[in-house]
């Protein structure tokens, strides 16, 4: 089970995140890894400028952000949305994990980085590490 | 073709397959061919741009290809829906995203596209040179890995 922290610590808040992928299958996976947490919300856009709409409509309390997408990628639209929230807190979920990759991620706003595969461990410690950052 | 390259494709889908999947079976050594070997059911695509151009064929026969995706959707994919040809995409593109990693880190400067995934005449095009190709046999079934690189150098 996911132990809530920090802010999140009111119990009968939900955890409301947003999964963005291109890849219909990683999205259907990691909301099948939040669903192993406790009550989550999940929501999700298929690309950069559709992520950039559902992050100003839902105010999400987490980001789950895939760098390699068609059109505008990962890196362009976590500084997008780091420019108008720069308490935003977007958690890189990529394959491409090399030194330089994560060091752009990081610089674009994204507050951890994690390589695919992910694990729902990992997953968790993701979430609390961007809590930790934000607080 | 740059054989330290090849290489890291070659460890990640090992690695990748035995983290998402299972291990494989065996690995065959590559092979050059003057041209991909790619001619089964299902096809993904992955084209290289930077310092090392080209793009990774993976093919696969359809009851391979079902089989993969029913492990990753961790429930039987009967028949090639959307859903499963998107499982299969994305395994390859964590193959060719771990091995990118591990080239970029060792220096040379290469990025990737997502995937295109279809059918067999996906890996017909006009750019196909010689290819280094090495068969990966799994539980599920044979995957070929077809690896073209342009040497920029």
């Amino acid at each position: 089970m996911f132990e809530m922290t920090h802010e999140m610590a009111a119990p009968s808040a939900p955890l409301t995140c947003l999964i963005v992928d291109d890849s219909a299958f990683m999205r259907f996976h990691l909301k099948r890894l939040m669903d192993a947490f406790e009550n989550v919300v999940a929501h999700e856009a298929a690309n950069g400028s559709e992520a950039v709409t559902e992050y100003a409509r839902f105010k999400p309390d987490i980001v789950l952000m895939d760098i390699v997408m068609p059109g505008q990628g990962g890196i362009e639209t976590v500084k997008q949305i780091c420019e108008h929230d720069p308490s935003a807190r977007v958690i890189m979920i990529s394959s491409l994990s090399y030194h330089e990759k994560v060091e752009e991620a990081l610089a674009a706003g994204a507050k951890c980085f994690v390589a695919k595969p992910v694990t729902t461990e990992q997953l968790r410690q993701a979430i609390d590490r961007a809590f930790t950052a934000s607080a | 073709m740059r054989l330290d390259i090849v290489k890291a494709f070659r460890d990640s889908t090992g690695e990748m397959f035995a983290q998402i999947v299972g291990p494989v079976d065996e690995m065959a050594a590559p092979a050059m061919h003057p041209t991909p070997l790619a001619g089964r059911d299902v096809t993904a695509v992955i084209e290289l741009e930077g310092e090392a151009r080209g793009r990774v064929i993976f093919d696969m026969d359809l009851t391979t290809a079902m089989r993969l995706a029913g492990q990753m959707l961790e429930t039987p994919a009967p028949v090639m829906t959307p859903m499963a040809q998107s499982a299969i995409a994305e395994l390859t593109s964590m193959i060719i995203g771990h091995a990118i990693s591990a080239i970029n880190d060792q220096g040379t400067h290469v990025q990737m596209e997502p995937p295109r995934i279809g059918d067999a005449g996906l890996a017909c095009s006009d750019i196909c040179f010689e290819t280094l190709t090495f068969p990966v046999q799994t539980p599920f079934g044979e995957v070929r890995v077809n690896v073209m690189i342009h040497d920029l150098d």
